[in-house]
């Protein structure tokens, strides 16, 4: 529609109308830049807007996930060092059953020595097999109590399996089964080493090397059980790192989502208030003049 | 031939007319800013000869001068109609789109204190738990933040529940001025026609028919009629609301309590005439059109989907957890109680001990942590709920859009009917100038004449 006349009302109205459009850009731009989002509501792109809040709860796993597997390190760790001290005392058993093997028929006194330190080393044994981590004990399941064995070598834990979450649907175990890595009832290496300090006291030579035959398959147990521990220490630790890696990604992606391109924002704010100022300035100087200043 | 005094008169005509000219003029500049008002024009006609010759009945005379024939109010109906509608549409844009941001900042999202963000703790709550299956302060944390989701969902209910309220509100109110704006265009019209039979001046009585018109469109998307007795009709989508000199009443007729409650039905309207109540048919535009597509679709639409969000989550939560067993080794409970119907408003954590949260999956009291490990998983009402978000926030978006086009449109309309009704002060300056001068030339015709007729009288064939 061409324009034949144009009154004052008119380009008073029209330049309210640009003004105020020009000021709400820079309205705008401004909160961006205070408030530091480009997204502050979900209209202001609602695509954006579902990216950001499923980076949002994916941020907020990846960080449990971290903390489920640091969690899952301090157990397995807990549970390398106590196996790693436990083989030496082991190993210690073994020697003193060979000793008391080859020495034949030595003195009882000299027996009853070696007897004795196989009796501490068992009770040593089952103190570390009691080992707990943040009040629960690593060899015992899911027991509610505080220990997985009871004085008398016996298996009081609950079986079950402590899980980590680490990522989407993979949970690792972090802790060690006490009857798999000691035996089972009845056969354990703490029923070993009571059989061998008896057969010790008693001279019992076919008992000694039965002894130490059962030390070496519970040493063997313990060993495979420490480099399966190491093997899931190393998963924990490659899944920590991998959720550290992708929380990183995620939160950059986040920021590229809703954060606000500070230079260009900067550089647009100051664009729009150059056309605001501009807009005023016209309006003063086309408002002011009328016939009648030409007039008598 | 022509009298003596013939050419006195003329100019005390044009004296006349130059007068009502300047009236015109200033009654113009005095309204330059009054809204709703359209400019005049003082219409003028040669007086001429009379128009039925005869024989011994002629006139040889240049002219006898001018008159104003009358006063023109500049308006273009077409154009009125137009901006009606358009305004009508605007209204209905501009309610929409401000209960929609409202709805929309309440939302909270994206960010760290909505919905979104309480699920997700609320889920990272289970792993800390199935972390330490036995600690206290893990149960109690998962407790704190099963409040943070209950409160957060009925946050949002609540304020839907609000929006709504207020817009019942609204709507009585509104009812209320349509019909006082109703009746007084009726008895406008009642004015109209009896000056137009009187023959006094309407173009005041036009003016305010015109803005009561157009505040009828603006609540209601009414359409407006032009009567031969130039009066304007009303119908709102096709109802009669003013006829002539008669208003008709427009009532809720459901929906919408006198308490301002709302009775569970959907907003309707109807007309209450002296004929009889005829009810409103649906898609109303204007003010009213919007409060009322807001209460019956957009915000029980959103409030719905809601409630589906709060139920998958409530559901799957308790149907995990009462498959549990807590930390005495007693089954577990249901986690969150709701009313159904209204979810998300009244979802409730029934849990009153940290000892009842169920964590693990065999009965008996052992740490297992299955259960809470199995909460911890992926929940498919996240999804929904991002879902919902992402269509509440394209809908805003597009009434932003159409609310800014239609501003447009309705700006180009209005300047178009400001380039006929306006009031321009360079124009009326100058009118007011070329009416000055006409009338200092009229004024010295008669001192002219009046010199003429000096001569004539007093000085031909006298002696000194």
């Amino acid at each position: 529609m061409s324009i034949t006349r144009v009154t004052q009302s008119m380009m008073m109205e029209r330049s309210l109308g640009g003004m105020q459009m020009s000021l709400a850009r820079l309205a705008r731009t401004q909160e961006q830049l205070s408030t530091g989002r480009v997204l502050n509501r979900p209209s202001d792109s609602p695509t954006d807007t579902t990216s950001a809040m499923r980076i949002r709860s994916s941020i907020s796993n990846q960080a449990q996930f971290v903390r489920n597997a640091e969690d899952g390190m301090g157990w397995l760790g807990q549970v390398d060092n106590t196996l790693t001290s436990m083989t030496d005392q082991v190993r210690r058993a073994r020697d003193l059953a060979l000793q008391g093997a080859n020495t034949g028929a030595g003195s009882t006194a000299s027996r009853e020595a070696l007897a004795t330190e196989v009796d501490q080393i068992r009770a040593s044994l089952v103190a570390s097999a009691n080992t707990s981590y943040l009040g629960r004990p690593i060899f015992g399941g899911i027991t509610a109590g505080t220990a997985a064995y009871d004085a008398a070598g016996t298996y009081v834990g609950t079986p079950g399996s402590v899980d980590r979450t680490v990522a989407e649907g993979v949970t690792i175990r972090v802790d060690v089964d006490g009857n798999a890595v000691f035996g089972p009832a009845g056969s354990s290496l703490f029923d070993g080493l009571t059989a061998l300090a008896a057969d010790l006291r008693s001279a019992n030579s076919t008992g000694m090397r039965t002894g130490i035959a059962t030390l070496n398959t519970a040493m063997d147990r313990i060993t495979t059980t420490l480099a399966d521990v190491g093997t899931r220490y190393n998963r924990l630790d490659q899944a920590a790192e991998a959720a550290k890696s992708s929380t990183l990604n995620l939160t950059s992606s986040l920021s590229e989502i809703e954060n606000t391109d500070l230079p260009r924002a900067t550089v647009d704010l100051k664009m729009q208030e150059v056309a605001y100022q501009a807009a005023l300035s016209a309006t003063s100087r086309v408002m002011q003049p009328s016939l009648l200043d030409f007039l008598r | 031939m022509s009298g003596t005094f013939g050419s006195l008169n003329t100019a005390l005509t044009a004296l006349r007319y130059n007068r009502v000219a300047m009236d015109v003029a200033s009654s113009n500049i005095a309204n330059v800013s009054t809204e709703g008002y359209a400019r005049r024009r003082a219409l003028a006609e040669t007086l001429g000869a009379s128009s039925t010759p005869a024989v011994w009945s002629r006139s040889d005379l240049a002219g006898e001068g001018v008159r104003a024939s009358g006063i023109d109010r500049m308006t273009d109906p077409f154009l009125d109609i137009r901006a009606r509608r358009e305004h009508g549409n605007q209204s209905y844009l501009d309610v929409r789109q401000n209960v929609l941001e409202r709805v929309e900042t309440g939302i909270g999202e994206p960010g760290d204190k909505g919905v979104a963000a309480a699920l997700a703790d609320f889920r990272q709550g289970w792993h800390d738990l199935a972390n330490n299956p036995a600690g206290g302060a893990a149960r109690s944390q998962l407790l704190a933040r099963a409040t943070t989701v209950v409160e957060s969902f009925r946050a949002q209910a609540r304020n839907i529940a609000t929006e709504s309220s207020d817009q019942r509100f609204t709507l009585q109110a509104k009812v209320g001025e349509v019909n006082a704006v109703a009746s007084d265009l009726a008895s406008t019209n009642e004015s109209i026609a009896a000056a137009k039979l009187n023959g006094t001046d309407t173009g005041s009585l036009m003016d305010a028919r015109d803005r009561l018109s157009m505040r009828l469109a603006e609540l209601t998307g009414g359409v407006a009629t032009s009567r031969a007795d130039g009066g304007l009709d009303v119908t709102v989508n096709g109802v009669p609301l003013v006829t002539g000199r008669d208003a008709a009443q427009l009532q809720i007729s459901s929906g919408v309590l006198p308490s301002g409650a709302s009775d569970g039905n959907p907003v309707a309207f109807s007309i209450v005439s002296t004929s009889g109540t005829t009810s409103v048919p649906t898609g109303m535009r204007g003010e009213i059109g919007a409060g009322t597509d807001l209460l019956n679709t957009t915000l029980p639409a959103y409030a719905t989907a809601l409630d589906a969000v709060a139920q998958s989550f409530a559901d799957r939560v308790n149907t995990l957890h009462t498959a549990g067993y807590d930390k005495n080794g007693t089954a577990g409970a249901a986690f969150f109680t709701f009313t159904p119907g209204d979810v998300a408003g009244s979802l409730t954590l029934a849990l009153t001990s940290p000892d009842q949260v169920a964590a693990s999956s065999i009965p008996g009291g052992g740490l297992d942590a299955t259960t809470a490990s199995l909460l911890g998983g992926t929940d498919p009402a996240e999804a929904a709920y991002q879902q919902l978000v992402n269509g509440f926030g394209t809908e805003v978006a597009s009434v932003k859009r159409l609310a800014l086009n239609q501003q447009s449109l309705t700006s180009q309309v209005d300047g178009s009917r400001e380039q006929v009704s306006g009031v321009s002060l360079d124009e009326e300056t100058l009118s007011l100038l070329a009416a000055q001068h006409a009338y200092e030339a009229a004024s010295r015709v008669i001192s002219t004449m009046d010199s003429v007729l000096d001569t004539l009288i007093n000085r031909t064939g006298t002696t000194h």
